[in-house]
């Protein structure tokens, strides 16, 4: 089942096109590893998907409704206010830099939007919260503050704090590219425990050991566009596109 | 023994009546000191957010309005301010829209809700983006991005520079005393005319000193307050 679709998307800075005629399809359950070299456009891609940036042209729907269409005149017609809050919610983000609240506790910064957005009660938020810390090992620190923790612990709080929206879609946006290369073992493995649950996951990374144990799919994208898509072999066992392999041969020298 | 001597000497003598009465007079007059203050920073701190938030404003008008405002408040003199706004509607318009003291108030206010404005401005700026755009996928609404996330940290990071006017406001209360306000600094100069002595001048000294001695009190203990967080 599609869960997002997405056809040629387009976006400029001014006269620099920074993705041009973008399309692909993410369907339940799937891990999407976009792959490729700084300033292609990936972290780009899953901002616009997820509102942070306005598209120039294109169609995206996510999870049968329509966020913004093509229209008449050929430029990008987003859709209501309304409607686009209700696809927000659809979709969870994870920052490189994490971008927890720093004023509040570890236990607030989960509990924050699910009460004040879903309206759930705080009990039930508390809940969700305790358990999402459980599962990720970080029952210890619901009392700390995001400076009291380190960058792998701050990025599985931001995780538990995305999950504890209940998305259908997860987007990882360099999740491990902040951090000190001991830590990103722990969120990797958090990251492959959710893949294993079957959540829906598009993930922007440079790990490519992860992009290929872990992706269904992994998309490599130069210069805002998409050079190549196929299974994780496809690309890096067995790809004969001389721009995918020269990159993945950067990554194994 | 020497100092009983003078004590016993003193607390007979009429002197001791007159320092009794001027101390009396001066802190009535600290008293309306304390209410200028307390008054002006009622109304200038949250006039101050919505005049920030004005000339953050995608909209230009608004937002060339209000720097224009802080341009006069901040680049004329108080003194010259108070005395406008008490003596303009009735020299412009031939009105006395209020008395004395509530010119006092509307000049202070309007003045340092400018420079408050400026400093919320400072906060709300160098909040990082992410923050907007964690709560933006969260799904808070922009007021609630606002209440919940940014203004809380801004204030924080404020807080020293806002201690900074708020004790100038104490000692800016003086400037009443031009438009005939009998705040302190009015009812000392009454004093050492009265009593052709200078003594007034320490003691009132001494009255704003004190003052701001526990406005910093306040103001550090709120920065603890907030050191639960980096």
């Amino acid at each position: 089942m599609q869960i997002i679709r997405v056809e040629g998307l387009s976006k400029n800075y001014g006269e620099n096109t920074v993705l041009s005629n973008f399309s692909f399809e993410v369907n339940k359950g799937e891990v999407i590893a976009i792959i490729g070299p700084s300033g292609s456009g990936k972290s780009t891609m899953l901002r616009c998907l997820s509102l942070l940036e306005k598209i120039d042209t294109g169609n995206v729907t996510v999870g049968g409704r329509v966020m913004v269409e093509t229209g008449a005149d050929g430029k990008a017609q987003y859709a209501s206010e309304k409607e686009l809050k209700k696809i927000k919610l659809q979709m969870g983000m994870v920052f490189q830099n994490f971008n927890l609240f720093p004023h509040f506790s570890v236990l607030r910064n989960i509990t924050e939007a699910p009460v004040h957005v879903l309206g759930i009660s705080q009990i039930e938020a508390r809940k969700i919260a305790i358990e999402l810390l459980d599962k990720i090992g970080l029952s210890e620190k619901v009392k700390s503050y995001p400076w009291q923790l380190s960058g792998g612990e701050s990025q599985r709080v931001a995780i538990a704090r995305a999950l504890a929206m209940k998305p259908d879609i997860l987007f990882f946006d360099e999740p491990t590219s902040a951090l000190d290369p001991e830590l990103t073992g722990e969120v990797l493995k958090v990251m492959k425990n959710l893949a294993a649950e079957n959540m829906t996951m598009v993930v922007v990374t440079h790990e490519m050991g992860f992009a290929r144990e872990v992706a269904d799919r992994v998309i490599f994208m130069d210069k805002g566009k998409i050079v190549e898509e196929g299974s994780p072999d496809d690309i890096f066992v067995s790809s004969e596109n001389e721009r995918t392999q020269s990159f993945i041969k950067g990554f194994y020298v | 023994m020497l100092f009983t001597k003078y004590l016993v000497a003193f607390l007979g003598s009429a002197e001791i009546n007159a320092f009794i009465t001027q101390w009396g007079l001066l802190l009535r007059g600290a008293f309306t000191s304390i209410q200028i203050f307390a008054l002006t920073l009622l109304f200038s701190l949250p006039l101050g957010l919505l005049v920030a938030l004005g000339r953050m404003s995608k909209k230009k008008w608004l937002s060339e309005l209000l720097k224009f405002y802080i341009l006069i408040m901040r680049g004329t003199p108080l003194i010259l301010q108070i005395m406008f706004v008490y003596f303009a509607p009735y020299y412009l318009f031939d009105l006395s829209l209020y008395d004395r003291f509530t010119a006092v108030i509307v000049a202070f206010t309007i003045n340092y809700a400018a420079y408050f404005a400026e400093i919320y401005r400072g906060g709300i700026e160098s909040i990082q983006q992410g923050q907007y755009e964690a709560a933006s996928v969260l799904g808070f609404s922009k007021v609630q991005t606002l209440i919940k996330i940014i203004l809380p940290q801004v204030i924080k990071r404020i807080l020293p520079s806002v201690g900074n006017e708020v004790i100038t406001l104490v000692k800016d209360t003086a400037l009443a005393n031009i438009i005939g306000v009998s705040e302190l600094f009015r009812v000392t100069k009454n004093e050492t005319n009265r009593t052709a002595k200078v003594t007034a001048f320490f003691y009132a000294g001494i009255i704003y000193l004190t003052l701001n001695w526990i406005v910093t009190k306040v103001m550090n203990s709120l920065e603890e307050k907030l050191d639960y967080y980096r």
